[in-house]
């Protein structure tokens, strides 16, 4: 892809709040899936989602882009176990209760009523551009889960691996998962003002998006969230550490809730008909953009 | 100190070739050895070390030193080197922190594993003395203390019969493949990075193969003669790794480890790679030797020094990584960063040789 489109995808990405209050309402579902959830927020995608704590909402706009989830709506179905493996950098340590993956199970059990969810949290050594991809399979078929949810780009930012490789591993990553049958959902790099000027870093946030929507993968927007939330809380009381670091706290104590509301309201996605391999992101308007935004329309 | 020989200046090799994998991203990465092969310079690293401590557990006329005096040589060699983990790993947790107040940037924070760290410091700082919390890059000290912590099993059992201690030291490791042994990392969930009870193979081959190696003569006109089955292993090496071309683990049968190529595990195909290189390799010193001198003299000594200089390499490339992503890298920066960190290599190795006056021996 050219980087002009690229842009102005970002342009898009880093519209203010303000701008994003013209999209239409959305995540009105066609057909409700087996009554396992909660019905989507009624009110537009743009208000923040009263479903979530107060300090962590987000507009739905902000926080996630959907896509079904074969795998999981199966286990539903047959009533059995969702084994779920979360990835990522944080996710792989810490077993107290505020922990991330604690946090995650409790989170999915209760908006899944009567659905066991068995969450296993790995960390990831290393860049998807060299290894990790391939020790992230080995883990894949350790566990054979039905869905991962994946924290990716952090140690590739880190890295500062080149754009395309990242994004190349990464979308052969996902195809690999989804191969087997098994469910996706990909969370991006978290938002920091000193990295919000940084078009090295943006471009990693929107490639994770790229491939997301190439591969029509439930995404959780967890840089645009917490960018939402770094707006909305700037309460003058100082951290030890700094603005920043609390911010972050936040995103990490919202994170779980976050991806749990993206999982929920993928699975109320409609079954596509016929051979059901199409990507659904991709035949639905881009909902939860704002695509009737005067910037121009994200390249396909 | 010792001259120049095979053993250290492959094991100097390694360590370079540790410290610029582990800078990943740079633009020298791509020309190490370990790019072109299933193998790596973990393997050659842990080999060596086994063969050192045949070495090591000899006096200068080749008779072997009581075990006694072996047993306490390999007790005080692995409390040595818990030291260096423990002390890289709170420099490197320091070092990743400062980077983040300095940046006002938490995603630092995340670093590999570290964030565990960060965020639950009360369960991680047990789990980093019980050292079952590793940071990403700094898991082969951890591998290293367990190994010669049980080296001196393996030691007694080849004073009776090297073949039985091998033999053991197979049978555990196959058993491992199959029942998918691990150490547990904690807190957290998951498994050690390299996993001892697999690797611990290579390092009783590393010892028993030193041992035969010296008495007979059989081994080494095999090994010559084994030539080119290895460069036949190492050429296949390279096509499979340059085409990316490997088993998908959730197509092989089971027991899946048998069959993938798996870095934990240290499964068949690296194990067959790794002797491969060694049979292609090994007459490969004594021709290049004369004629890269310099190299040979700086390699030699990173060898002799090898847990001074892994130590200071492991913390070397940390501070490459955070300076790269600080600057946002870019050749002259890889430059610079690969350049100082192999001079700092040097440096701490002449250091270390300065300082003490006197030849080790090291396990």
């Amino acid at each position: 892809m050219s980087r002009l489109p690229a842009l102005f995808v970002a342009l898009g990405l880093l519209a203010s709040p303000v701008r994003a209050e013209t999209a239409p309402p959305a995540d009105a579902p066609a057909k409700p899936a087996p009554a396992v959830v909660s019905p989507p927020a009624a009110t537009g995608a743009d208000a923040a989602d009263t479903s979530l704590s107060p300090e962590c909402r987000v507009p739905g706009s902000k926080l996630y882009t959907l896509a079904r989830l074969a795998a999981v709506k199966a286990a539903l179905k047959e009533h059995r176990a969702v084994r779920v493996l979360t990835i990522g950098s944080t996710s792989g340590a810490a077993t107290s209760s505020a922990s991330y993956p604690v946090r995650l199970e409790t989170a999915l059990e209760r908006s899944l009523p009567e659905v066991d969810v068995v969450v296993e949290a790995r960390g990831l050594q290393g860049e998807i551009a060299s290894g990790a991809a391939e020790r992230l399979r080995a883990l894949v078929a350790e566990i054979e889960p039905d869905l991962v949810i994946w924290q990716v780009g952090t140690a590739d930012a880190l890295a500062r691996v080149e754009l395309d490789a990242f994004a190349d591993a990464l979308d052969e990553t996902v195809r690999w998962i989804k191969s087997h049958r098994i469910d996706v959902v990909l969370v991006d790099p978290l938002y920091t003002k000193s990295l919000a000027q940084d078009e090295y870093y943006n471009s990693i946030v929107r490639k994770v998006f790229e491939v997301a929507r190439r591969e029509a993968v439930p995404l959780v927007q967890r840089y645009e969230a917490m960018r939402y939330l770094s707006a909305g809380s700037d309460k003058g009381e100082a951290h030890f550490l700094g603005r920043q670091f609390r911010l972050n706290d936040l995103g990490m104590r919202c994170m779980a809730e976050h991806v749990t509301r993206a999982i929920t309201l993928s699975l109320l996605q409609p079954d596509a008909t016929g051979s059901g391999n199409g990507p659904i992101v991709g035949k639905e308007p881009p909902k939860d953009r704002p695509a009737t935004e005067a910037s121009p329309a994200p390249a396909r | 100190m010792r001259d120049p020989n095979a053993i250290d200046f492959w094991r100097g090799l390694a360590l370079v070739t540790i410290f610029i994998n582990h800078i990943p991203g740079n633009t020298f990465e791509r020309y190490t050895y370990s790019q072109y092969g299933i193998s790596d310079a973990a393997e050659l690293f842990v080999f060596l070390a086994g063969w050192s401590i045949g070495i090591a557990t000899r006096d200068k006329s080749g008779e072997r030193e009581s075990v006694f005096r072996s047993v306490q040589r390999l007790l005080s060699r692995t409390i040595e080197v818990y030291r260096a983990q423990i002390t890289i790993m709170v420099l490197a947790l320091a070092m990743i922190a400062g980077t983040a107040l300095v940046l006002d940037n938490p995603l630092i924070l995340e670093w590999h594993n570290a964030g565990g760290f960060f965020g639950d410091p009360i369960q991680t700082v047990v789990g980093v003395a019980l050292l079952t919390h590793q940071l990403g890059f700094f898991n082969i000290l951890p591998l290293y203390v367990v190994l010669l912590g049980v080296a001196p099993l393996f030691v007694i059992v080849a004073r009776y019969s090297r073949l039985a201690a091998l033999g053991l030291s197979l049978a555990l490791y196959a058993t491992s493949l199959v029942e998918e042994w691990n150490l547990p990392s904690w807190p957290g969930d998951g498994d050690w990075f390299f996993d001892p009870l697999c690797w611990q193979l290579l390092l009783v081959l590393g010892f028993v193969l030193e041992d035969w190696n010296r008495r007979s003569p059989l081994l080494r006109i095999w090994a010559r003669r084994l030539v080119p089955l290895g460069i036949v292993i190492v050429l296949l090496g390279i096509v499979l790794s340059v085409f990316e071309l490997r088993p998908d683990p959730l197509l092989v049968p089971e027991p899946r480890l048998i069959f993938t190529f798996d870095k934990t595990y240290l499964t068949p195909a690296r194990l067959i790679h790794f002797v491969g290189v060694l049979l292609a390799f090994h007459l490969v010193y004594a021709w290049i030797a004369p004629r890269i001198g310099p190299a040979v003299d700086y390699l030699s000594r990173l060898g002799r020094n090898s847990l001074a200089v892994f130590s200071m390499g492991s913390i070397l490339s940390l501070a490459g990584q955070l300076v790269r992503f600080w600057t946002g890298g870019g050749l002259l920066v890889d430059v610079l960063v690969v350049g100082a960190g192999l001079l700092g290599l040097g440096t701490t190795a002449w250091f270390v040789e300065w300082r003490s006056r006197k030849p080790r021996v090291r396990a």
